[in-house]
């Protein structure tokens, strides 16, 4: 038996493969929020930089890290932070954390119009007229995108994407 | 039979080779890799594993736990085949045990379960974080959990099932009473699962033993990712059959039941959450599980003079058993971070007893020959009201628990009891019954405190005070230290208690028509603690069992699919409840007193005991996906575990005059298990392929240990995705049909090699072989 297990152990060695990789939640959520720019038209941003916004930041370095050196739409990325939607200026992206329900209705009304893409993980994001959700299912990361509030916005999503999220509605007022 | 087990051994041993090869290889850089990646690649990965259990503090990665963690996902449990939550852990946990009790009267219906070898009810079982109550049954019999009422995980439907976190640490400093040996929470499905139909049967080696089970899972999202679930199975068991042949007949043959009884069972959960706009979450869920099974009592040999049934019977023990728990809750956060949880939880369970193709000799041909034995019933109340905020590096939770217990023994139908009482189990008489209530009510604190990204300590504390027994204090302190970014250093320190329950302090059983010196009848059996009986021959009112742990290990993660984990553990646990011997009485002054009472003989619980426990638990843990896609799972799981009983409180337990108990304490379970987990999924292809290694055990009888040897067993399931939404598979668990040693150097009639009782039944895999199942699933 020994010599056979020798030879498989020798053939399965020189066998080749690549990891697997279980992602932290967050770096996923983070390496996301840029992929997702990839199916988006913005109409009125033509700035020289691709710019993320992130509100709170629960992120720590991981933005910075994940972009450093890498272009968005043929642009340099630009990460900024703020902690109040009064400090927002023009951005391409605005992520938003775990807030109140009040301070979201705020914020949502705040950048109406501003052709800006809303991401972020809080629970019914997408029905309370935020646009791309990213939620979690066993160990899977989900996306939910709001396509009225997006064409409200100016913003084109590509078909591609629309495929592979689930759509939701605004809830009823 | 030998040459295929090499042949897997093996194969393990090969993947193992494959983990270590892909190991050595150069590990790219992460996030290129997933800058890189598509978003569809992106959607396809798997995030970390995350629990709950283990600190108040929300959820986090498994791995990065200050305490010892495990998780089962409902990917794995799809894949055992397995039906039942019991042989589920069984086929997961290196340490969990789970004998097949036969011929030990409620027992056989309630299937008890150890972990690191400690007492069922030291284990708590939690549900969506929330705690479940026990059985009502009290296991009084010579089975391994012996003096316990514990949570029946028989209760619980597989399939609704999302996650088991299984905490590996002391934690009654912050979950209460019972958490002495672990903690197990079972996370329900919620939302995202696709409706479903499953359908699996099969049958043990030999023939018997025949299993079905049918069930579905539905789901109805609401809005904000709300939901709500409900799971319903059906599912059977015929019995196996295992006995040797009946000596005490003139031609020997086969005449008693020994195996797993015949049972069906129907389950239902549900599970729902509803998300208001104003950021509150209502929820519930929800368990029900009706159950009849019936297993038989020791044969009754022929006997010319017995006016009925002079050719011998075999009394049938029936046990219906109706459990449900009901859960509703509600949480939200207010001001700026305070998040707080509130929620009632409504236990219950009842076990029902009747005795079939039986008599009750006194009554002569009279005599029925069926009888309702009686009932048990438990009701458990449990409420929670909880606050978390997060200050700066600081995690602070605390909250406030009310339990109220009601524990009832009713008494069968009178011809159950008279005399000696039906044979085969005697109905509860009327001097058992109970209906006894107890409340407790309990103060609690968790505080996280994060010192950087890399060091991490929690302390916690719990005050709780019992009705019966009076309050207790204990007090948690855990730390987390990444020495490295890829090695975590971990240990905690705690105290802790199990509260006695209310069947161990309620519980009585006895049986009268014994013949006294003087003509007199006589009744034996267990009285309660505060019985006069029970009192004369030194019972105390029972306190709780306190206890110290201390867990050190650490978790090695080189790269984010493999992780090496090294963990000790230590528990002493100090006056232990133990059911006495029979007693007769030592001095002139007992025997009065049982004379006076008409008391032959005695039991009653106590404090019997201090024990000690310690081990270690060592995993790998790796995954792999080859050039073509195809995935390997690979774990190793070894246990250790030795219990010793270092301390004897009450001269009625000793070494000495209570060897068959100490020694299953301490030898009638395995010291070591190993676990050789191995998934490879090369799709439409899944293939789980696992090696258990279960250590030699011994049961004592007639005042001598018998030892049992060691066993390895194999179970595989290989499973086909014939369509998108549906996938057919076929298994086996212990599919090379290992049996358990028979009695060595024993050949009494009823224990032996030839004795109609041939195998221990504390067995670890059981003694009835191998099992093959065929199981389908439908989604839509």
């Amino acid at each position: 038996m020994t010599k056979y297990g020798v030879l498989l152990m020798v053939l399965v060695f020189f066998s080749s493969g690549q990891l697997h990789a279980y992602q932290s939640e967050d770096k996923l959520k983070a390496a996301i929020i840029g992929k997702l720019a990839k199916f988006i038209t913005w109409q009125t941003h033509n700035r020289d930089e691709f710019v993320i916004t992130v509100l709170n930041n629960p992120f720590d370095d991981l933005l910075e890290t994940l972009y450093k050196n890498k272009q968005i739409k043929k642009k340099p990325v630009k990460i900024k932070y703020i902690n109040d939607i009064k400090e927002l200026s023009a951005t391409h992206i605005l992520y938003i954390p775990h807030i109140s329900q009040r301070e979201l209705d705020t914020i949502l009304g705040s950048i109406e119009g501003k052709n800006i893409l809303t991401i972020s993980d809080i629970r019914g994001f997408s029905q309370k007229k935020g646009m791309i959700q990213i939620y979690f299912v066993s160990q899977k990361v989900k996306l939910k995108i709001n396509h009225d509030v997006s064409k409200n916005e100016d913003l084109k999503i590509s078909s591609r994407l629309l495929r592979i999220a689930t759509i939701v509605e605004n809830e009823a007022e | 039979m030998k040459t295929s087990k090499q042949v897997l051994f093996l194969i393990q041993g090969l993947l193992l080779t494959t983990s270590l090869q892909c190991f050595a290889e150069e590990v790219e850089n992460i996030e290129d890799d997933l800058i890189d990646s598509s978003l569809e690649d992106l959607l396809g990965m798997e995030t970390e594993l995350k629990a709950d259990i283990g600190s108040r503090s929300g959820a986090r990665n498994f791995l990065e736990s200050r305490s010892p963690l495990d998780v089962i996902t409902f990917d794995q449990i799809d894949r055992s085949g397995l039906t039942s939550l019991t042989d589920v852990l069984r086929y997961f946990v290196a340490g969990f045990n789970a004998p097949e009790n036969s011929k030990t009267d409620g027992s056989d219906h309630v299937q008890t379960f150890t972990l690191r070898g400690m007492s069922p009810d030291q284990i708590l079982v939690l549900v969506n974080g929330k705690r479940l109550h026990t059985s009502a049954l009290l296991h009084v019999n010579t089975v391994i959990g012996r003096g316990s009422s514990h949570t029946d995980l028989n209760t619980i439907a597989v399939q609704s099932i999302e996650k088991i976190e299984i905490l590996r640490d002391g934690a009654a400093a912050q979950y209460g009473s019972d958490a002495i040996a672990g903690v197990i929470n079972i996370i329900l499905k919620g939302v995202g699962h696709k409706n479903s139909i499953s359908v699996s049967g099969g049958a043990r080696a030999k023939g018997d033993g025949e299993q079905y089970d049918v069930n579905t899972f539905l789901s109805l999202p609401l809005k904000y990712e709300g939901f709500a679930n409900l799971t319903l199975s059906m599912k059977g068991e015929g019995k196996t059959q295992r006995a040797g042949a009946d000596r005490r007949l003139e031609i020997p043959e086969v005449k008693t039941h020994v195996g797993v009884p015949k049972s069906e069972n129907f389950l239902a959960t549900f599970n729902a959450e509803m998300p208001l706009r104003n950021d509150m979450v209502l929820y519930s869920h929800g368990l029900f599980d009706y159950r009849n099974s019936e297993a038989s009592a020791f044969y009754r040999t022929p006997d010319p003079d017995r006016a009925l049934s002079p050719e011998g019977f075999l009394p049938m023990i029936n046990a219906e058993v109706i459990d449900y728990s009901i859960t509703a809750g509600v949480n939200g956060e207010i001001g700026d971070g305070y998040f707080w949880d509130m929620s009632n939880i409504i236990g219950y369970n009842s076990s029902k007893v009747g005795i079939d193709n039986t008599m009750n000799y006194a009554l002569g041909m009279d005599s029925p020959r069926s009888f309702a034995g009686g009932q048990l019933e438990f009701l458990q109340n449990t409420f929670n009201a909880d606050l978390t905020k997060t200050v700066d590096s600081f995690d602070i939770s605390g909250g406030f628990e009310y339990r109220y217990e009601n524990y009832q023994i009713h008494k069968g139908d009178e011809l159950s009891y008279v005399d000696k009482g039906a044979q085969g189990l005697s109905g509860f008489l009327p001097d058992n019954e109970a209906d006894k209530n107890r409340h407790s009510y309990a103060l609690y604190t968790d505080i996280v405190y994060n010192f950087n990204d890399d060091l991490s300590f929690e302390g916690a504390g719990r005050f709780e005070d019992y009705s019966d027994f009076g309050s207790t204090i204990n007090g948690k302190l855990s730390m987390g230290y990444k020495v490295i970014s890829e090695l975590l250093l971990r240990a905690s320190a705690s105290t802790g208690f199990r509260a006695p329950s209310l069947a161990q302090s309620s519980y009585s059983q006895t049986v009268s028509g014994l013949l006294g010196p003087d003509g007199q009848i006589l009744t034996k059996g267990i009285f309660t603690p505060d019985h006069v009986v029970s009192q004369a021959l030194g019972a105390k009112p029972l306190k709780a069992e306190t206890s110290k742990h201390i867990t050190a290990g650490f978790v090695y993660q080189p790269i984010n699919d493999m992780s090496f984990i090294v963990d000790y553990f230590f528990t002493a646990v100090d006056d232990r409840i133990m059911l006495s011997n029979d007693l007769e009485g030592t001095t002139e002054a007992q025997k009065a007193i049982l004379a006076e009472n008409g008391v032959a003989k005695a039991r009653f619980f106590n404090n019997a005991v201090n024990t000690e426990t310690q081990g270690v638990d060592v995993k790998f843990n790796y995954q792999y996906t080859f050039d073509n896609d195809s995935v390997l799972d690979f774990g190793t799981w070894f246990n250790y575990t030795q219990n010793k009983v270092t301390g004897f409180n009450e001269q009625h337990i000793t070494r000495e005059n209570s060897f068959a108990q100490i020694d299953r304490m301490e030898n009638g379970q395995p010291k070591t298990a190993l676990k050789f987990l191995t998934h490879y999924q090369f799709k439409p292809f899944d293939i789980t392929l696992n090696l258990n290694r279960f250590g030699e055990y011994q049961q004592v009888t007639t005042g001598k240990a018998f030892k049992f040897d060691a066993a390895w067993t194999v179970d595989l399931d290989v499973s086909y995705q014939i369509l998108d939404n549906m996938l057919i598979a076929v298994g086996g668990t212990n599919i090379f049909n290992e049996t358990a040693n028979k009695w060595k150097e024993l050949d009494g009639v009823y224990y032996g090699t030839n004795g109609f009782l041939p195998y221990s039944q504390y067995a670890p895999f059981g003694y009835s072989g191998g099992y093959y199942y065929l199981r389908t699933t439908f989604e839509f």
